[in-house]
């Protein structure tokens, strides 16, 4: 190669600046687990915005002739092909419908619990300690309290809904983000960096919000992604106690626990709406994971090029 | 670390105060238990009988002060259910489920830190790619599911192992498998991040630029850096078993403190609940007061 | 780093080896290992009346003066008692068996008698047995060491069938609830591991014959699929109650009767459901014929009355109410004519767990309620939220309800239901009507076949005047039995399960 044919390479590149989407796509592509993983989470989304205006209706419809209908097979229909719950409702459409409210109370647990208590977390960490010993202590009542009698006190003293139901699965998530938080925050103060803004005068509020919190954010996204599969699962069973979901509305969590008891017999009740549970989550953590590489300026060269080994 | 210890013990004993006056009014608020425990058609003699021989008539604020005053005597007051002292109920649940949270939490952690720093190493490459997805499965299935699943892969058509109940090691086998998935699936997950961006740290380039072997990087340089989080998380995972395992108490038969707390809860089984809840909270308090000397070890620069 | 995991490692071990213990072993001849679905909090003689205990204690421990053939025609029979009679309205002697000891080495005469009748209506326990004799004062005396005679004030005119609830306890019993059980019963109990199980040995000195079954050992199993599990493996020999759905080995499953009614209970104490043209609607709204082999097993009956077939006075004649929606349509027509608010909202209310399929039973009644134009919510409530809406006080700002519950009578006689069901005092009754309290005091006093016919006249009354409730169905339980034991489950199983019954093939 000649140095004119190099140059006008390298021209030709710089001619063609790459957008920052593109860029990004372009580093999803490179890394075909967390693609999966994004577009199964777009469907899911798709699931959560338009399922119940589509399925409404066919996810209630009751019809005891095709109770506990096998799947596999397109005989009754393309609704049916995941099978028939206890009572015939086709599988298909219910497990559609109910990702909204699934995703709704996840989600809206996981980011309450995990905002309120990487907050908290911030304070414990940075704080003199007197207050840092009171966010610890309440910490550790949280911990100590049963959730299910959370539950049943809120259900007593409120009413059964949605907002409730996540009031309580987001108290009892608190402490890990919490203490997490505090963990890494007590570890990165000392760094030298850190050190450095305090000398130049920059407020707490903002080396904490600035400097720190940054830092701590990857493993926090890494435990909300995992936290989501555990609140979709506490949460069937408050729904089951009265507390929250009520029927004929359904979650994924609820349809698995329905479909505990015929595990032997109509395996596929609690087979789909499981193995959605585990799709999500998995999705949601290889994508938090790309993620974390995507963020991290030191990491990104693994998906700008390519490389596997670490270097 | 004497005033560290004695001041955590000090300010452990308010958050015990106050989980105490907590649970206690917050749960005789919510039902009667003259009326779970008698049987539906009882006559209202039967029922102000009943609320009489157990002290619940009287006001509230003198019932606080009764059970305060057998507190200070060590007496946890009576099971409403099994007419018994219900700090024997409650231990004797509680040491199966500390048994049962000791191994798990052993092995999970053991496990999950070699098998997460090996991952780490590589990561996208081939072992990570496959540790983690079984791992999230593990991490994300319905307990009762793979409990199920188990025991009839297991016990009855392989007929390796028994069933459910306790008694042999056999016995432990299946309830510690099932135990392990979900932590382990969530501390691979926190360890491999964690070691993924101390790998990427200055300080390892310069081990590695000096030579340094990999294994000798993985296990003498990183690991105790990305140690904080991680014992955080098993600290949080350890705190949730202690305070019982229910599904897996529940289908295996192990009389443990989880499914005593449900059932006390559900039946309004005042000093029983109350009794659990302080055992659980002072093995929490205590393991939270060790991990935080744990921080102070694994990183002197840390003041706690 | 070696170090520690060495003693991690003999740490562990200390940990798991001091509960280990000798390995399953297989059941000698003689032996049985039963599996039941709730541990026992209490193994007190005098809550045997509550079936997880007595399924354990009645008549293998502790046994009563009487005993209801309730799946024959014997009717009631005797056990510690040979005979009894009537002295006047109010009293009755029994005259008990001779040379019988308790399992301590006691004797069994009137004393132990008269003590375990004042121990177990005493306010210093809280027994389950006062309920069962209403208002009535009891009190026993002493004629001679093997006669006693036992008052009831006021009056009672069952009192014998009564007396097949009241379990028998040496007179040195203490005066609270003992952890453990003496009787007069075939077996002992030998040990009782807290959570894990129970056992019960055979006596040498038992006054009647001798069964079987040596040993037996009841284990509690939360899960109705493990239970079934263990007994396919060997584990056990019995599992009085597995799931519908796992029961499907028919050479192992039995099916049988439960003696509990599942019924829903119409609130008649608020609008529309104070009008009897939508209680009719309602009955007939709902196809329960449907439900039969699909949510409910197959074995199921429609339930026509609060009280098993099996019971005295059990009418019959009185039909399940046919599946007609247009009539109910109509009826609810006729009705809104006539100014009732029809589309009020009404609320199926429910327990949590009641039986394996409770939530779809639910969500198909509110769907046939909903196809006849009923504006119909569903909400499920755990125990102790459920007992508080089930019995009165009623909350005065609730909506229309209709309570789904399962009541349990296998006792034989309906006074242990129609009075709190059906009477304005009742603590579980939606309505007020005093005919219906007349009927209730006319037939609890009465004896004989006047007695069941006067039951069965307020069976066929309710049915066809009153419309109080959506009566369903019949339940059933299925249990499975290994092929080396005899056992046939029958209505009586669900409170009590007698070791004596069980044969070894």
């Amino acid at each position: 190669m000649t140095m004119t044919q190099t140059l006008e390479i390298s021209n030709r590149a710089d001619a063609r600046p790459k957008g920052a989407i593109r860029t990004v796509l372009g580093m999803l592509w490179r890394d075909k687990f967390a693609l999966a993983a994004a577009i199964f989470l777009l469907i899911i989304i798709a699931c959560a915005v338009f399922g119940p205006m589509l399925f409404g209706d066919a996810a209630l419809s009751q019809n005891l002739r095709s109770r506990n209908l096998p799947p596999f097979s397109i005989k009754n229909g393309w609704l049916y092909t995941m099978g028939a719950d206890s009572l015939g409702r086709p599988l298909l459409p219910r497990v559609v419908v109910a990702a909204r409210n699934t995703i709704l109370i996840a989600a809206g647990a996981v980011l309450c619990s995990s905002v309120v208590g990487a907050l908290l977390g911030l304070v414990a960490g940075y704080s003199s300690p007197r207050v840092s010993n009171v966010v610890m202590r309440l910490a550790d009542v949280i911990m100590s309290f049963p959730s299910l009698l959370l539950a049943v006190i809120v259900l007593y003293m409120l009413s059964p809904s949605v907002g409730n139901l996540i009031i309580v699965l987001a108290i009892t998530r608190i402490p890990v983000y919490l203490r997490t938080t505090r963990a890494e925050v007590l570890e990165i103060r000392q760094r030298m960096f850190v050190e450095a803004a305090q000398v130049m005068g920059a407020s707490s509020r903002r080396i904490v919000f600035r400097h720190i919190l940054p830092m701590v954010i990857p493993t926090l996204v890494t435990i909300a992604t995992l936290d989501f599969a555990f609140v979709m699962l506490a949460e069937s069973s408050l729904s089951f106690l009265g507390i929250g979901i009520q029927p004929p509305e359904i979650t994924w969590g609820l349809m698995v626990s329905q479909g505990k008891q015929y595990l032997a017999t109509a395996w596929w009740l609690a087979f789909w709406p499981g193995l959605a549970i585990i799709l999500t989550t998995m999705s949601l953590n290889l994508l938090s994971n790309w993620m974390r590489i995507v963020l991290d300026p030191a990491q990104r060269w693994r998906l700008e090029i390519g490389g596997k080994s670490n270097g | 670390m004497r005033k560290l210890i004695f001041g955590r013990v000090v300010s452990s004993l308010f958050s015990l105060i106050a989980l105490v006056v907590a649970v206690f009014f917050l749960s005789r608020l919510t039902g009667d238990p003259a009326a779970l425990f008698l049987p539906r058609e009882a006559t209202q003699e039967m029922l102000d009988n009943f609320r009489r021989l157990h002290g619940l008539n009287d006001p509230l604020i003198v019932q606080f002060g009764r059970y305060l005053w057998d507190l200070v005597h060590l007496d946890f007051g009576e099971s409403l259910r099994q007419a018994r002292p219900a700090i024997d109920v409650v231990l004797e649940g509680f040491t199966w489920t500390f048994q049962l949270a000791v191994i798990t939490i052993t092995l999970v952690t053991v496990t999950a830190i070699v098998i997460g720093s090996i991952a780490a190493f590589r990561p996208g490459g081939v072992f990570d790619r496959f540790t983690s997805v079984v791992s999230l499965i593990g991490a994300s299935a319905p307990d009762f599911w793979v409990a199920i699943v188990a025991i009839v892969v297991f016990a009855v058509k392989l007929a390796w192992l028994p069933t459910s109940g306790t008694g042999s090691f056999a016995h432990w086998i299946l309830p510690v498998a099932v135990l392990f998935i979900r932590p382990f699936g969530l501390i691979l997950q926190v360890v491999r991040g964690s070691m993924i961006q101390c790998f990427g740290s200055l300080y390892v380039k310069t081990a590695r630029a000096k030579g340094v072997g990999n294994a000798s990087i993985i296990f003498v340089h990183t690991l105790r850096n990305a140690m904080l989080p991680v014992i955080t998380v098993i600290g949080d995972q350890a705190a949730a078993m202690l305070n019982g395992a229910v599904i897996v108490e529940t289908i295996f038969g192990f009389p443990g403190i989880g499914k005593l707390m449900i059932d006390s809860i559900l039946q309004r089984d005042f000093n029983v609940v109350l009794a659990a809840i302080m055992v659980t909270a002072l093995a929490i308090f205590v393991m939270n007061t060790l991990i935080d000397l744990a921080y102070a070890i694994l990183d002197p620069r840390v003041r706690t | 780093m070696k170090y520690g995991l060495i003693s991690l490692g003999a740490a562990l071990l200390s940990v798991v080896l001091p509960a280990a213990s000798p390995a399953l072993a297989q059941s000698a001849a003689g032996d049985v290992t039963i599996v039941l679905g709730e541990g026992v909090d209490l193994m007190e003689p005098c809550m045997s009346t509550r079936s997880n205990i007595g399924r354990i204690l009645l008549q293998n421990i502790n046994e009563t003066l009487t005993e209801l053939d309730i799946t024959g025609d014997k009717g009631l029979m005797p056990r510690l008692a040979e005979s009894w009679d009537q002295q006047n309205d109010k009293t009755w002697r029994f005259h008990l068996r001779k040379n019988i000891k308790f399992s301590d080495g006691s004797d069994f005469n009137a004393e132990a008698v008269k003590y375990s009748i004042d121990r177990a209506m005493s306010p210093k326990l809280a027994c389950e047995t006062p309920r069962y004799f209403g208002s009535s004062k009891i009190t026993a005396t002493v004629v001679d060491p093997s006669t006693v005679d036992v008052t009831a004030e006021p009056g009672q005119a069952i009192l014998p069938l009564l007396m097949s609830i009241v379990t028998i306890v040496p007179a040195n019993t203490p005066m609270e609830f003992t952890r453990n059980p003496v009787g007069t019963g075939p077996y002992k109990m030998a040990a009782w591991n807290v959570g894990q199980n129970i056992v019960l040995q055979r006596r040498d000195d038992y006054w009647g014959d001798k069964p079987d079954v040596a040993k037996a050992t009841y284990v509690f199993r939360s899960d109705p699929a493990v239970a079934a599990a263990m007994v396919e493996t060997g584990e056990a020999d019995i599992a009085p109650s597995i799931s519908a759905t796992d029961a499907t080995n028919s050479k192992l499953d039995h099916a049988y009767p439960n003696s509990e009614v599942f019924y829903a209970r119409i609130d008649q104490g608020k609008p529309p459901l104070q009008d009897k043209r939508v209680r009719e609607a309602l009955n007939l709204a709902i196809d329960r014929n449907a439900f039969v082999g699909t949510l409910v097993p197959a074995e199921t009956t429609l339930a026509t009355a609060m009280v098993p077939p099996s019971t005295l006075g059990f009418n019959k004649d009185v039909k399940p109410w046919p599946f007609d929606p247009d009539k109910a349509k109509q009826l609810i027509a006729a009705a809104k004519a006539d100014g009732v608010p029809v589309d009020s909202k009404i609320t199926l209310v429910g327990r949590t767990n009641l039986f394996p399929n409770v939530l779809e039973v639910m969500e198909a009644i509110q769907g046939m309620l909903k196809d006849v134009g009923l504006n119909v919510d569903l909400q499920m409530y755990e125990v102790a939220e459920f007992e508080r809406i089930y019995t009165k006080p009623y909350s005065p700002d609730r909506t229309a309800q209709l309570v789904t519950a399962q009541h349990d009578n296998a006792r034989g006689d309906p006074v242990f239901s129609m009075f709190f069901k059906y009477h304005t005092n009742g603590p579980q009754s939606g309505f007020s009507d005093p005919k219906v309290d007349k009927m209730i005091e006319d037939a609890t006093a009465a004896t004989g076949d006047d007695r069941a016919k006067k039951w069965s006249d307020l069976i066929a009354y309710l049915n066809d005047e009153i419309v109080p409730d959506i009566l369903l169905f019949n339940q059933v339980s299925f249990a499975r039995i290994s092929e080396r034991v005899t056992f046939k489950p029958t209505i009586a199983t669900n409170g009590q399960l007698q070791l004596s019954q069980i044969g070894f093939k």
